[in-house]
């Protein structure tokens, strides 16, 4: 870690190696986990109807689906990670990961669901499946640049901005073990936009590639959340702007929508 | 060199400095927090040491007045961003 407390002051280089560090991670996770098992300090249930616990657990499942994705690209992507502080950073996201999955599971029991595993593979939403097949794809071709992209971009971006939305009209329960999972998504996605970013800049004929992806999945995963906030009982009306963040990420990397 | 009368108003004269409180942003290391808060929604504003984060919407803070031109980084999401005027406001741009 360095040694000023300015953030600001730091070379770009060292200021690199802090935020993909362990030593970071560690410290900031401790800011807003510790003392929170499961990701809830302790919190009182509150009472659901039979169609909202439903539709809670239906939501639940496609995160899950998309947290186990996480999980399984990022640890794939250690090993043919451009640099020793990406391998690092991925460490770090691989945990995270796994603890999303754990709280995500340990809510789904609380809500009186017996075997997660089974409920998943009725309830999952197809198109997040397709998804996650072809991330995983990506990660098996060991192809940088569309992993991060799909991973990190696409679906971090989306993960966030619904998580976000749903943290603010929750139960309780639900709504702090949502705040743990979105103030980790913040690291994963801006390590995808800007690790893509420089690239870009480095070898802009990757673009028409990626534009490819681009067109073929994020539609996968923004009709999934859509789907979602229906399940979760949000008025069209009420709805947020699911593609806002993902759509502004993208036009920053020069992608079109 | 510039003749200083050319410049901005804000560009002449001396930055303000800003002692930095906690805020209770909790999503870096403890020594860093105080350079972090979450934005507040439609009805929060931005004082001149501080710059909201277009990745992940986080405001960031500095010991001293901003201005076009100076570089900051956003920890929370790992950016690096430069501040640009745009039609008369300043805007927090990513740099890769």
């Amino acid at each position: 870690m360095p040694e000023t407390d300015d953030p600001h002051e730091l070379g770009e280089a060292e200021f690199r190696n802090t935020v993909h560090s362990f030593e970071f991670w560690f410290e900031a996770v401790q800011g807003y986990l510790h003392g929170r098992p499961y990701g809830s300090p302790g919190l009182r249930e509150s009472e659901l109807t039979e169609r909202q616990r439903q539709g809670l657990i239906t939501t639940l499942c496609n995160y899950c689906v998309g947290e186990t994705a996480a999980l399984d690209a990022s640890s794939g992507m250690i090993g043919f990670a451009p640099d020793r502080g990406a391998k690092i950073f991925l460490a770090t996201q691989v945990v995270d990961e796994g603890r999303h999955l754990e709280v995500l599971l340990h809510r789904m029991k609380q809500l009186g669901v017996a075997d997660p595993d089974a409920e998943i593979e009725q309830r999952a939403n197809r198109s997040l499946l397709k998804f996650k097949e072809r991330l995983l794809e990506f990660v098996d071709a060991r192809d940088w640049e569309a992993s991060v992209f799909a991973q990190n971009v696409i679906l971090e971006c989306l993960e966030y901005t619904v998580f976000r939305h749903h943290a603010g009209t929750a139960d309780p329960v639900t709504a702090e073990m949502l705040r743990g999972i979105v103030s980790d998504e913040r690291r994963h996605m801006g390590f995808g936009e800007n690790d893509l970013g420089r690239r870009l800049l480095m070898a802009p004929h990757t673009h028409d590639r990626l534009n490819q992806i681009k067109r073929e999945l994020d539609s996968l995963v923004i009709n999934t959340f859509a789907e979602t906030l229906g399940e979760l009982g949000v008025e069209r009306d009420d709805r947020p702007d699911l593609a806002g963040d993902y759509l502004a990420a993208v036009a920053r990397l020069g992608f079109r929508s | 060199m510039t003749d200083p009368l050319e410049l901005p108003a804000s560009a002449r004269r001396p930055r303000q400095t800003f002692e930095l409180e906690e805020t209770g942003f909790n999503e870096v290391p403890k020594r860093f927090r105080r350079f972090y808060r979450r934005w507040r929604g439609a009805g929060d504003k931005l004082g001149p040491n501080e710059a909201l984060c277009p990745v992940c919407k986080v405001v960031i803070r500095s010991t001293k007045e901003l201005r076009a031109g100076d570089r900051v980084y956003c920890m929370p999401c790992m950016s690096r961003l430069e501040l640009v005027e745009e039609e008369g406001m300043l805007i927090a741009k990513v740099i890769y």
